[in-house]
């Protein structure tokens, strides 16, 4: 697998999609096994290797090979405000991925088992992406509605909830 | 300035009832004055609140409490404004702004089915009505009138004129419901207050599937819209006057309603007649809390039946996946529903019950579900497409017997505004457990002729609430167990009428709205009836001093 800057593209499709023009292209430069998971990875020239570590592991995470430049700079520093040690925690549970080469499937299970100091980490990143939101209880914060990944996901079906689906009757039609 | 303030007809509580009551008797000719507790809020900033909310499945993150009219809070964490005695807590919900809470709700406006009525005579169970569902159908009728509501003819409830539209165009995955079920149940198009075309000047759904907690485009009714109509009748709307007494007069009629102001400044404003419609927790609440040394035990209340009788409606449910794509979230949230087990001789054994559909897009609730089990990388969009398409649920909605032990009380806490907070005192009895258990043998026939796999019961015990809050000032004949007459007259104040969801007697298996409103009108006819030429010549006397 290639490590180095490898350029991805999402497909005709994507470009259908809301950002499409603004998706950060990442550029990969990490370990044999990361990048199988990411093969794209990692930020260009990484003048902050945190966020690029961010980036990489929220790629892994989220299961995507691109990602909103703009909107992940938002989320990191979001995290990063709710918890000073949430940038080396990133880091730490790249580099865990990494050395023990762990499936995503299984991560939050070996983090649990475990009692990692991380394991809280995934699930702040997962929910920062797909959800928008960033933060627990009182403290949480709307950082992206309708182009948080879940909307993303299946926006070939559905709209986000406000947002019109089309006129009147048209959702009578067999979704395709 | 304020304390000169004075009306015909003085209503509390700007909800669709209270509003729609105020618009009536205004367009008559008489004054009238509406206490609203909360705020204005308009419908844009409802719609941004929901898309900057971190609880965009709680449908009252849109609508925080504010401190000078707390309402009931769950999340993120709760405010304990109804303070629980139990058995059973209960969870209700309600707004207090300007509409009140159907500016989120799913707009069923269903009428009641003809039995209803007499379930005492026909089944044994609770109590008849004071009146039948004939002496009420024009006054649905009004009140369809007014919403503007959808709906086929085919659920039960017998009609004299047409519905103003025709059922809002069924949603893929309810015609798969409809066509899959068809062998076993007839699924129906939910009578709503939704508009299949334009209709008083507001467009037909174009399925932004967030119905709950906020139609964005207004082809749902909702209260914000009837005191809007209220005003432009005439009517003045008075916000942010959290009314916390109603004195009376030495002849123990009604002389004014105290209010304060935000910054509990005290007001107070005089009528002739005072109707109180501010929900089934608030209205109960503000008799009580309007003791004198003539009425110890609070207004209307000779009969110690204030704030009894407390029902609603609540659920239990089945979430499955079915074996197609269906997509829920494409229309509106609630479109579909068996009416079958809404009448029967097993009332007499068990609560009756409508079984619901949602059609709420399943994305956000699956998303968290996926996210908090631990699905990352690649299987996590594959999964939750899944789910978005196939999941489907059902839910029961339960009736509850009135029964004097399940009430509301005030509570020797106070709230934000020093006032005793409610306190619920509430139960899940046999009779209702008993539908529970029935309507399950429903909800597995329904998976399995939908292919259903992955079968989820709601949890064994728990019942969701529907915030249908009804019962607490039952109308009755009987001035010893009953709140108020027929018209909604307190039995105790000549010039005090109730009005909303509180006075209904029974709670039957359909949202408590339309209900509360046809009685309201029917009432503010009868008032008109009796005493509209007074409050006519009152208009241009000393009520606008």
């Amino acid at each position: 697998m290639k490590t180095d800057l490898t350029l991805f593209s999402r497909g005709a499709d994507a470009a259908d999609r809301p950002d499409a023009n603004r998706r950060l292209l990442l550029f990969g430069l990490v370990s044999a096994y990361t990048a199988s998971l990411v093969p794209w990875a990692m930020a260009q020239e990484a003048t902050d290797a945190d966020h690029g570590a961010f980036l990489a592991v929220s790629a892994i995470l989220v299961g995507r090979q691109s990602l909103d430049a703009a909107h992940a700079g938002r989320l990191y520093a979001a995290l990063s405000a709710d918890d000073p040690e949430f940038p080396a925690a990133a880091k730490a549970l790249l580099e865990l991925i990494e050395s023990r080469r762990i499936d995503p499937m299984q991560l939050q299970q070996i983090l649990d088992d475990e009692q990692s100091p991380l394991k809280l980490v995934p699930w702040r990143i997962v929910t920062a992406w797909y959800m928008g939101i960033v933060g627990d209880g009182a403290k949480a914060r709307c950082l992206a509605f309708e182009t948080a990944l879940n909307a993303e996901a299946v926006s070939d079906v559905l709209r986000p909830p406000t947002y019109a689906y089309g006129a009147y009757g048209s959702w009578t039609r067999k979704p395709t | 300035m304020a304390d000169t303030l004075s009306a015909d007809f003085v209503v509390v509580g700007s909800g669709i009832i209270g509003s729609l009551v105020a618009r009536k008797l205004a367009l008559a000719g008489a004054s009238v004055i509406i206490l609203e507790a909360g705020p204005r809020v308009t419908r844009a900033e409802l719609v941004a609140r929901f898309r900057n909310s971190t609880r965009r499945s709680d449908w009252m993150s849109p609508y925080p409490s504010v401190e000078w009219a707390p309402h009931p809070i769950y999340q993120p964490e709760p405010n304990h404004h109804i303070v629980q005695a139990g058995p059973y807590p209960y969870a209700a919900e309600y707004i207090r702004q300007v509409g009140g809470t159907t500016w989120h709700w799913a707009a069923h406006a269903w009428r009641n089915v003809p039995n209803d009525f007499r379930i005492k005579s026909l089944y044994d169970v609770g109590v008849d009505w004071p009146f039948g569902y004939d002496d009420l159908e024009p006054f649905y009728q009004e009140a369809e009138e007014l919403m503007g509501v959808s709906g086929a003819d085919n659920t039960g409830s017998p009609r004299s004129q047409p519905f103003p539209m025709e059922p809002v165009a069924e949603p893929y995955a309810m015609r798969r419901l409809r066509e899959r079920l068809a062998s076993d149940y007839p699924v129906v198009s939910n009578t709503t207050a939704r508009n299949s075309r334009v209709y008083d000047g507001r467009p037909a759904c174009c399925g932004n599937n967030s119905c709950q907690p906020i139609c964005p485009i207004d082809a749902q009714y909702h209260g914000g819209l009837s005191a809007d109509a209220a005003e432009a009748a005439g009517a003045q709307l008075i916000p942010n006057a959290n009314v916390y007494m109603l004195e009376h007069d030495e002849q123990g009629r009604i002389a004014a309603a105290l209010y304060y102001d935000p910054d509990k400044a005290s007001h107070r404003v005089t009528g002739k007649t005072f109707i109180v419609a501010a929900n089934g927790i608030e209205s109960p609440r503000l008799l009580l809390l309007s003791k004198s040394d003539k009425f110890p035990g609070g207004l209307a209340n000779s009969s110690d039946m204030v704030g009894r009788n407390l029902m609603d409606h609540p659920s239990t449910s089945l979430t499955f996946d079915a074996d197609e794509d269906v997509w829920l979230g494409r229309g509106p949230q609630s479109p579909s529903s068996i009416n079958t087990m809404r009448d029967g001789a097993f009332r007499s054994e068990h609560s009756p019950y409508r079984l619901d559909f949602t059609n709420i897009s399943r994305v956000d609730g699956a998303t968290r579900s996926l996210i908090a089990a631990g699905v990352y990388g690649s299987e996590l969009e594959k999964r939750l497409r899944y789910s978005a398409a196939r999941e489907m649920n059902v839910k029961n909605v339960l009736e509850v017997l009135p029964d004097p032990e399940r009430r509301i009380t005030l509570s020797s806490e106070t709230d934000s505004m020093g006032i005793p907070k409610p306190q619920a005192h509430y139960s899940i009895d046999d009779y209702t457990r008993k539908g529970h258990e029935r309507s399950q043998q429903d909800f597995r026939r329904i998976a399995e002729l939908m292919g259903g796999t992955n079968l989820r019961f709601s949890k064994e015990g728990e019942f969701a609430n529907n915030q249908h809050i009804c019962g607490t000032l039952s109308m009755g004949n009987d001035p010893k167990t009953s709140v108020c007459d027929q018209w909604g007259r307190a039995h105790d104040h000549e010039n005090l009428f109730l009005a909303g969801t509180a006075v209904l007697p029974t709670s039957s298996t359909c949202n408590s709205t339309e209900n509360g409103l046809a009685v309201a009108l029917r009432s503010v006819a009868h008032i008109l009836g009796q005493d509209g030429a007074a409050a006519r010549g009152a208009a241009t006397g000393e009520a606008r001093a």
